[in-house]
Formats: structure tokens, sequence, C-alpha cells
């Protein structure tokens, strides 16, 4: 049997624990509502900006804004977002897992954003080309380093996080030339399509549409990130409240024990009285 | 008094939008606004060609029937059409 001190000890550990990950479940929930902010906010400008960038139709083949004599390498670019420290449940390991399925390394390479994600594919033994920290801030992403690699390959896949619920988190791809693509030639039946008969494009068309194409790409990475680190603060605030029940269970199981011990060594102490006592009538 | 308000609802006016993905700088009728770009300065006024340019760094100028704005800027993309105009900064 365990003795009481030792048990009050790991009581106190135990409320320790629990009062731990109330705050980190706390914090969690403080920077989903930030971020769903931010999504939101940019999400209305972005979609503007789509709008117009649909409706353009101009001789030009999309080319991720490249310039004519850019080198391109044959190879396909793995980009996954990942995040940054750990207590972000088991979300990073099954997008490695998942990306490495059709990673073969002859074909593809592989930037990983996120130090979590970096630690898994070392452990994997898994070689990237280039290792990106997860931005702190929720705003004013800077992604032109990633924009810049993204242009020297002849297409990349995002592999990212995305956020469906509180409890729920799920992990997609997307193809960046294909959906800027798909999405370019999207035009709803209301929308009028821009062409250099009905619009005066300044400097020239050339430049703007180059310009537009890099910027679509800058904005469907920022989207992809943000939505990474919306679904990583809700998976760390699923895993923190999971620990968090499990650690008042432990700690309720704990004062149990605590109580069950202290009136067992109290009747132990009252049984040895007593039978001193009858021990004592029976000598007299 | 009346005859003031009669001229003023005649001004012609363009909507002007300018906000970068986390802030709206300015969402209201204007005059004026002016900007650079890789060609010089350039004003647009109510009833302009449609037009997209790229912005050069400087500073935007809005002018409305009460006042003038300026607006510091890194760059962006000017889109304007049917007497709105909208600047998308950070971009």
């Amino acid at each position: 049997m365990k003795r009481l001190i030792d048990i009050a000890s790991e009581q106190s550990a135990m409320q320790s624990v629990l009062g731990l990950t109330n705050v980190f479940e706390g914090l969690a929930s403080m920077r989903i509502a930030q971020v769903k902010d931010q999504v939101l906010s940019s999400e209305r400008f972005f979609n503007e900006l789509w709008a117009i960038y649909s409706q353009i139709r101009i001789n030009k083949r999309f080319s991720y804004g490249r310039e004519s004599d850019d080198k391109v390498i044959d190879k396909d670019l793995f980009i996954a977002i990942t995040a940054e420290g750990g207590f972000s449940g088991d979300i990073d390991q099954k997008l490695i897992t998942w990306m490495l399925q059709s990673y073969d390394p002859t074909k593809q390479d592989l930037i990983i954003i996120g130090h979590h994600g970096a630690i898994q594919l070392t452990q994997a033994g898994v070689g990237f080309k280039r290792y990106f920290k997860l931005p702190m801030h929720d705003n004013n992403i800077n992604v032109l380093p990633l924009v810049g690699q993204v242009k020297q390959y002849r297409s990349t896949i995002v592999y990212y996080q995305s956020y469906v619920t509180l409890m729920v988190q799920d992990i997609k791809k997307i193809e960046l030339h294909g959906a800027i693509e798909a999405a370019s030639k999207k035009v709803d039946k209301n929308d009028h399509i821009i062409t250099e008969e009905n619009y005066i494009f300044e400097p020239s068309t050339e430049i703007v549409a180059n310009h537009l194409e890099s910027t679509m790409l800058q904005i469907t990475l920022t989207q992809a990130i943000l939505d990474s680190k919306l679904a990583q603060y809700a998976s760390r605030f699923r895993s923190m409240r999971s620990a968090s029940e499990k650690a008042d269970e432990m700690s309720g199981d704990l004062k149990l024990e605590y109580n069950r011990t202290k009136r067992f060594l109290s009747d132990e102490r009252l049984k040895e009285v007593i039978n001193g006592l009858r021990k004592a009538e029976q000598v007299a | 008094m009346a005859e003031g308000n009669k001229q003023a609802t005649k001004v012609k006016t363009l909507n002007v939008k300018v906000a970068s993905p986390y802030q709206v700088y300015f969402d209201q009728p204007a005059l004026s606004i002016s900007g650079n770009n890789l060609t010089g300065p350039f004003d647009i006024l109510p009833g302009h060609h449609n037009f997209i340019s790229l912005l050069d760094r400087g500073e935007l100028v809005i002018r409305t029937i009460n006042d003038e704005q300026k607006i510091k800027i890194n760059g962006g993309v000017m889109h304007v059409k049917a007497d709105m105009a909208t600047v998308f900064l950070d971009i």
C-alpha cells in the first residue's frame, strides 16, 4: 500500500497538471477566436481580388508569375504546413504520413514549414530541401520566400491542415497550379470579362497579369497557412481538453485512494488501541 | 442653404475603397483618388474608363467633398470600374 504522504504528493502534482492543461486549453481557445477573425477579414479581401482575377481574359498562359527566361526544375514541389511546437495532438503525424505515401525523392522535393513536422521527417529518415518556421503572427504573413521556391518548380502541392469545427480537424492538399488556373477560368454569368479591349492595364497587360498570378499564389499559400494555424490551435485545444479530463479523473481517483488509505490507517490504529486495551484488561 | 444642398447633391463622386487583408482604411464616396504607377502620377475621377493598375510605393490622395485624405502605401493594385475604385494594399 502507498504511503499517505506519497499519495498526497501525487495528488498535488496531478493538480498542477490539471492547472497547466486548463491554461493551455484557455490559450488555444483565445487564439482560435483571434485567428478566426483574421481568416474572415482576409477572406472578404481575397474574395474580391479573386473575383477580379477570375474575370481577366488576356492572351497569356498561366505561368506562376514567372519571367519568360526563368529556368524551371523538372520536379514537383511538396510543401507541408505543420505546427511549430508540440502540444498539437496527432494531426502533424497524420499529415506527414499522408504526404510520404506519395513522396518519391527522384520526382519531388520537399519543403517543410513548422519545426514539429521537420522533427518528424528527420525521425522518419526523410530529407527536405528547405525548412521555414511557421509564422508566429497571424496577420501580415510574408510568403514571398515560399513563392520564390514555388516559381522554380513545374508544379506544387501543398499539404495542410484544415479547421472544420473545434473538435474536428481535417488534412487536405491543394495543387497550386491547378487551383489557381481553374479559379482564373471560373466566371459567374453576371461577371464581365476583363480584356485589353475594355480595360486599361498599367504599366502593361503582361506586368499586371504576372503580378496578379504571383499575388494569387501568395493568397492561396497565406490562406493554407492560416487554415493550418486555426486547425492546429483547435487540435491543441482538443488534446488539452482530453488531457485535462484525464488529469481530473486521475486526481479524483487519487483523492479516493488518499481517503481510503487514511481511513484504513485510522482503523488500524483504532484496532491496535482496542487490542491493547483488551490485553491490558486481561492482565488486570 | 437649400440651394447649397442641391448643388452638393449634383457633385459627381465615385466610391473609393482602400483595404489591406486585415484592415479597411477608407470606404466612402470621393471626388477623386490620385496615386503613382510606373508610368507616373495619375488621377481617377468619376466616369473614368475601366482600369487596372499596379501602384508604386508612395501616397494615395483621396479628395472628398469635405476634406482630403492621404494614405501612405508600399504598393498595391487598383481596380476601377463603373465609378467604383478599389485599392488592394499589401499584395
